[in-house]
């Protein structure tokens, strides 16, 4: 036993050398380094090691380049007090020149369970990085192909046109329009490729050939997008506007720009025609201004009467598509100015001058399908519809104020049955920001109404009966929220 | 048309984990399936296929593979995930189906669906390959569904493929599937695994309904769930100290905990781990405590790995064999 021992120590006495060695020369280089921040992993806690004469700078960075902000270590170092630490679950020791800071991870309780393991590992994507249903939100959009012209669109139907790959046995159209149906479009052999005839109404779509099986975006269709992470599809867009300008056929380049492109001045350059310029656009209902730059020139459109005032003092072009809504305001006929101002043009309180009438103010307005909240500026003071008994006051509303919510071309009607002795009925859902007092029912026989516009997609709501929350008992759709009570779900389709 | 020859009839969970206790050390297989209170024995269902292989394409969700399948009369996407133990159906679409057994929160560890509520569905089908009386856990996947903006039917989880041989391509977005008949279980290869050379081959075990891989780390044998359900890669927070000396932490994030409540995790790039001869690289793993990914007897998993490993490379499993072929 000692012959072993002996000979284990001499085999570990070389390293115990080198050990300390190491520990020698680590120690004169920690001195002669600058002061030590590190975030790492030990002992199964986030473990944090900080020079106690950190600089301000340098910790700010630190804590910016971790995401550390939330832990209170600028107050600490300020204050050299850990009360701050010690609340969140932090322990701190001083260790010569370092200050180590740490708190054991916790364990999530949701693995052992499938959806909380996606849930625990999902990588959080933006609302843009999610794959987008057709016209949610689209304002705009035009085609751009190479090799061949943009699909034909006759009396609604497009005809899709794979060029080439004629020696497929199968070729297979899949796109938002068919829910990426793998087999529910075959398309027809040409002499020059596949077709095949889609009836669709203006919009924008996303799709993709399937050849013998095997995925292809369009090669031939300059736009493409990523559905967030690494899926690629092909862009069309049916279109509904066509935009020309008359003359200027000596130009070098033309562009459209309007408020549906944020007046990108030189993103929508518009084609040579015979008689001057031309561009085919697709544009959501509602309301769109609008002028051409023409080599860096803007001006109005000169074939559209219709115009509004701009900031330069000069005028825009408007484009209307939709149904107008008139706006009117009873009283204050003894005011000067009154304007017009909500979400639908981005709450500027320049644009929308509204007439003087004998009893108040007007203005038509087209607006597209959907929610949109108002108020009016009248002689620099907001007041909202008192005519309009939808008043929203949950909102991020920054000025402290109240605003009327209209409902555009409602497309769903909830409906609650019974509850005849109640006195108050309220409709709340992600549609209304869960709003507690906006969206009252009305009665109809014995069911409790209201109608709004729903984009398309999943929605969740309740009723609020007399001030008391419930899922919809008619709705056999329902899931549990955070809170651990019940949303009932709606999908809203295409 | 079915093919009555190509009808198998599965075995039962019962022999499949005392199957799969051979890949595990010292797994007392058989008797963790007659614990009391943890999962009851459930059979298998009745798998067949109109063709032998055959190309089912996918689309995705983020990160997550949707497949097209029909349960019963409920058309709708299906995400692929290897994170669960078998069908797992969304209980917003199947809340009226017939409860068959429910889950106590322990089970939730050894292969059933914690807190799940349990049914059958007569017939689950995915382009030309159909289950018959399938039993199916049924939990809430709003959440996913609504982080996701698509409608999420359920769960394909692992003991819906043990018969088969899979390929998936993220790059063609494919899913190649071979049925494997007992006659050719010994010897089966599909034509894409003809070519030797082009990919790597690893053993992986398949206990209590995950797919478990063996890689070394550090001088440390470490397991890790192949979980085509997550979108990154995890690690362990609770590993010995030499094994984060090969992990740089790149940013603290918060990530659900229990409830409505959030817990500290962090992002980190993980390097120098080697699955069998296969030096992994540098890979994103989200750190984490993952005490409660224990299962069978004190067995523990050490990580998972995610979309961010899996997709890398066209990727395959024999079930039957226990094998996975990662391409180069």
């Amino acid at each position: 036993m000692e012959i072993k021992g002996g000979g284990r120590l001499w085999k570990i006495l070389p390293g115990c050398m080198l050990l300390l060695l190491v520990f020698f020369f680590t120690g004169l280089a920690g001195r002669a380094q600058a002061p030590v921040h590190t975030y790492s992993v030990r002992d199964g806690q986030e473990y944090i090691s900080l020079g106690v004469n950190i600089k301000k700078g340098t910790l700010d960075s630190f804590m910016k380049q971790y995401n550390l902000a939330s832990i209170g270590l600028q107050q600490f170092f300020r204050t050299r007090r850990a009360d701050s630490l010690q609340r969140l679950g932090w322990r701190h020791k001083r260790t010569g020149d370092l200050y180590i800071i740490s708190r054991p991870l916790l364990s999530s309780g949701n693995i052992g369970n499938p959806a909380g393991q996606i849930i625990l590992t999902e990588k959080h994507p933006t609302i843009q990085e999610r794959f987008p249903a057709v016209n949610n939100g689209v304002l705009y959009g035009y085609n751009r192909f190479r090799h061949k012209y943009p699909f034909a669109i006759k009396d609604g139907v497009v005809t899709f046109f794979l060029k080439g790959n004629t020696r497929a046995s199968h070729v297979q159209l899949a796109g938002s329009f068919n829910d990426w149906s793998t087999g529910s479009l075959a398309m027809s052999l040409t002499d020059s490729g596949w077709i095949a005839n889609v009836r669709l109404s203006p919009g924008k779509y996303w799709y993709k050939f399937i050849a013998d099986g095997e995925w292809m975006v369009d090669d031939d269709n300059w736009l493409s997008e990523n559905d967030g992470l690494g899926n690629t599809n092909s862009v069309f867009y049916v279109t509904n506007t066509l935009f020309q300008l008359t003359g200027f056929t000596h130009a070098g380049k033309a562009f459209l720009s309007g408020s549906f492109n944020e007046w990108r001045p030189d993103e929508l350059s518009m084609v040579r025609t015979g008689a001057g310029w031309g561009l085919s656009l697709y544009l959501a209902e509602g309301t769109h201004t609008y002028r051409f730059v023409v080599d860096g020139e803007w001006m109005a459109d000169p074939a559209n009467p219709n115009r509004l005032p701009n900031e330069y003092g000069e005028f825009n072009s408007v484009i209307r598509l939709g149904k107008p809504y008139v706006f009117e305001l009873a009283g204050y006929t003894g005011a000067r100015k009154v304007v017009l101002s909500g979400s639908f043009n981005n709450w500027r309180n320049d644009e929308l001058f509204m007439r003087k009438t004998k009893s108040g103010w007007t203005l038509p307005y087209t607006l597209g399908p959907g929610n949109y909240e108002y108020r009016y500026l009248v002689d620099g003071k907001w007041v909202i519809d008192p005519k309009n008994p939808l008043v929203i006051s949950d909102g991020n509303d920054k000025d402290g104020m109240k605003s009327s919510y209209l409902i555009i071309d409602p497309n769903y009607t909830f409906r609650l049955k019974g509850h005849s002795d109640a006195k108050r009925v309220i409709l709340s859902g992600d549609f209304d920001n869960w709003s507690s007092n906006t969206l009252a029912m009305k009665r109809e026989g014995n069911v409790w109404v209201f109608p709004v516009h729903l984009s398309i997609g999943k929605h969740l709501y309740k009723f609020i009966v007399d001030g008391e929350w419930i899922t919809d008992p008619d709705n056999g759709l329902w899931e549990q929220n955070e809170k651990g009570t019940d949303n009932s779900v709606i999908w809203v389709d295409k | 048309m079915l093919l009555p020859g190509r009808f198998v009839s599965c075995l039962s969970l019962f022999l499949l984990i005392a199957a799969a206790g051979g890949h595990s050390k010292g797994m007392p297989s058989s008797a963790q399936d007659n614990q009391p209170g943890m999962f009851p024995v459930r059979s298998d269902p009745v798998v067949a296929m109109d063709t032998p292989t055959c190309v089912i394409p996918f689309t995705r969700a983020g990160n997550l593979i949707l497949i097209q399948a029909k349960a019963d009369t409920s058309v709708g996407n299906f995400v692929l995930d290897t994170g669960a133990p078998g069908l797992v159906l969304n209980m917003t679409y199947f809340r009226n189906y017939p409860t068959r057994y429910t889950e106590g929160e322990e089970g939730g560890i050894t292969g059933a669906v914690a807190g799940q509520i349990g049914t059958m569905v007569d017939q689950l089908s995915m382009g030309p390959v159909h289950y018959y009386h399938c039993e199916a856990d049924r939990i809430n996947l709003g959440h996913i569904e609504s982080i996701k903006g698509v409608k999420i039917l359920g769960l394909l989880g692992v003991s819906l493929f043990k018969r088969f041989e899979m390929v998936i391509d993220y790059e063609k977005n494919i899913i190649t599937l071979h049925l494997i008949e007992n006659k050719e279980a010994a010897s089966y290869k599909g034509e894409q695994l003809r070519d030797t050379s082009a990919y790597h081959e690893f053993p992986i075990d398949v206990v209590d309904q995950k797919i478990i891989v063996h890689t070394e780390m550090a001088g440390k044998k470490l397991l890790f769930l192949v979980d085509f359900g997550a979108e990154s890669n995890v690690l362990d927070s609770r590993l010995p100290n030499k094994i984060f000396e090969n992990v740089t932490i790149t940013s603290r994030v918060q990530v659900a905990g229990s409830g409505t409540t959030k817990i500290a995790a962090m992002y980190g790039n993980l390097k120098n781990m080697k699955m069998g001869n296969l030096d992994l690289g540098v890979m994103p793993v989200l750190i984490t405590n993952l005490e409660r990914m224990c299962y069978s007897y004190n067995h523990c998993l050490d990580g998972m790995l995610g979309f961010d490993f899996l997709s890398m490379h066209k990727i395959g499993f024999n079930f039957v064999k226990h094998k996975m072929y990662i391409w180069k």
